[in-house]
């Protein structure tokens, strides 16, 4: 499956950092999508092969998103400050491998990798 | 030796003091037998429950009320209680009381201690913890809020850190594009969360240029009074900062006769700010050959963030940008 992973981040700054760190890294970026409304639309154009959610998008919470990927069956992580994301943003989130904010490459990516069932 | 008299006087006065203290406690308290039968109630509990003694005294605990007691775990601990001396502490029961509405009772349970014998009643004692629990919940929630507005600014540092341009340049130079930009954030970051005062558009543009502008006709403003949230603050202080200090180094702000003219607008039916920064009297400027990462924050930032856009024209007088913003938090669409 190819390299591509959704990032879904309302904070400029920090979906511009995901989206070079993992360029770098070799994977190919939909988004970065703002608000549950752009992911969502990108998600009805091309299936990913995993996912980086940031729970708190502002004036809304990623849960939608998080649903209609359950749906879709891709895999995803969330990169929140919260300590239990599925508290703020529901049971859906519960289980998915939260990789912190600020994060960095090496606690990023081997989750990545690892929920796209690419070999590291 | 004391007379019957006396004696009859003494219990008299000592009842009547225990029962004026057991009356004064404001937390409701029942005496019940082995049976869980209401002996006796303070005047608490008839007060808080609006019963009287009729409906209470002789009663079994799991009537009283509309069964707000009834509750099957509670019964088997209280029957353990007098026989076993075994203590209840703050069991929680969460009901909808009459006459009192949805409350959290916490209920103590012990049996009565009796000089001489073992007792045959308890006392149980009804603490209503609902606004206590409440205040744990709401500081909880602004405790978890707060952490999370500090990680997120820990993110975006680290981003202007690791992004802030380092090519062809010295470190102290680096230093000094990094910390401009870190330190209007924490500015940013003081203005949009202040409780007491809203952040007004004019204030932040002034305080923003401040450092940059020696002479006070070097900035002229326009534009009606604009109060700003924290996300729009935020946004707007990236944006401000990069095109100040681009006109710092290259534009209108770089020589003393350069002149800055900053008009905005709010264009009701959509709810949107415009606001043109028009830069004169400055050496000619032209597009930049490379885009920077400055470039891109004062590009992609606000639009990415907020909605709206932001538009450079490198005229022959000196760089105009146009930017517009939604002012309602309605999302953006790309």
């Amino acid at each position: 499956m190819e390299k591509t992973v959704l990032i879904v981040e309302d904070e400029f700054l920090i979906a511009m950092d995901l989206q070079i760190l993992l360029e770098t890294s070799g994977w190919r970026v939909m988004g970065p999508a703002p608000t549950v409304r752009d992911a969502l639309r990108l998600l009805e154009k091309e299936r990913p092969a995993v996912a980086l959610l940031d729970v708190n998008l502002g004036n809304e919470l990623v849960t939608e998103v998080a649903e209609d990927l359950r749906q879709r069956s891709v895999p995803f992580a969330v990169a929140s400050a919260y300590e239990r994301p599925d508290l703020v943003g529901g049971d859906v989130l519960a289980g998915a491998p939260n990789v912190g904010k600020p994060t960095t490459a090496t606690r990023l990516l081997p989750v990545l990798t690892r929920l796209a069932g690419l070999s590291s | 030796m004391m007379n019957i008299e006396d004696l009859y006087r003494l219990l008299r006065t000592s009842h009547v003091q225990a029962q004026g203290m057991v009356d004064t406690i404001s937390d409701p308290l029942l005496v019940l037998d082995a049976s869980l039968c209401v002996q006796t109630a303070n005047r608490a509990f008839f007060d808080t429950f609006k019963v009287d003694r009729y409906e209470t005294i002789g009663q079994p605990l799991h009537h009283l009320g509309n069964g707000q007691w009834d509750i099957p775990e509670l019964g088997r601990l209280l029957r353990d209680v007098i026989p076993r001396a075994v203590a209840i502490i703050n069991y929680e029961v969460r009901h909808d009381f009459p006459g009192l509405g949805p409350r959290t009772m916490l209920v103590t349970a012990r049996r009565l201690h009796h000089p001489d014998t073992a007792s045959n009643t308890m006392l149980l004692s009804i603490v209503d913890a609902t606004e206590s629990r409440r205040q744990t919940a709401a500081r909880d929630v602004l405790f978890r809020e707060a952490r999370h507005r500090m990680k997120n600014l820990l993110a975006v540092t680290q981003s202007l850190a690791r992004n802030t341009t380092v090519e062809g340049r010295t470190a102290e130079e680096f230093r000094d594009d990094f910390l401009g930009r870190f330190v209007a954030l924490a500015q940013a970051q003081d203005l949009a969360f202040d409780e007491q005062t809203a952040t007004d558009l004019e204030t932040l543009i002034r305080r923003l240029l401040a450092p940059y502008v020696a002479a006070p006709e070097t900035v002229v403003t326009e534009g009606a009074a604009v109060e700003l949230g924290p996300r729009t603050i935020m946004s707007f202080s990236l944006l401000l900062h990069e095109l100040a200090t681009n006109a710092a180094k290259y534009g209108a702000l770089s020589v003393p006769d350069g002149r800055l003219h900053i008009r905005w607008q709010i264009e009701d039916e959509d709810g949107r700010l415009r606001l043109r920064w028009v830069e004169s009297g400055g050496p000619a400027v032209s597009a930049p050959s490379t885009t920077g990462f400055g470039t891109h924050l004062i590009r992609s930032a606000m639009p990415y963030s907020l909605g709206g856009s932001v538009e450079q024209t490198f005229a022959p007088g000196g760089l105009e940008t146009e930017i517009v913003i939604p002012l309602h938090g309605s999302p953006p669409a790309t």
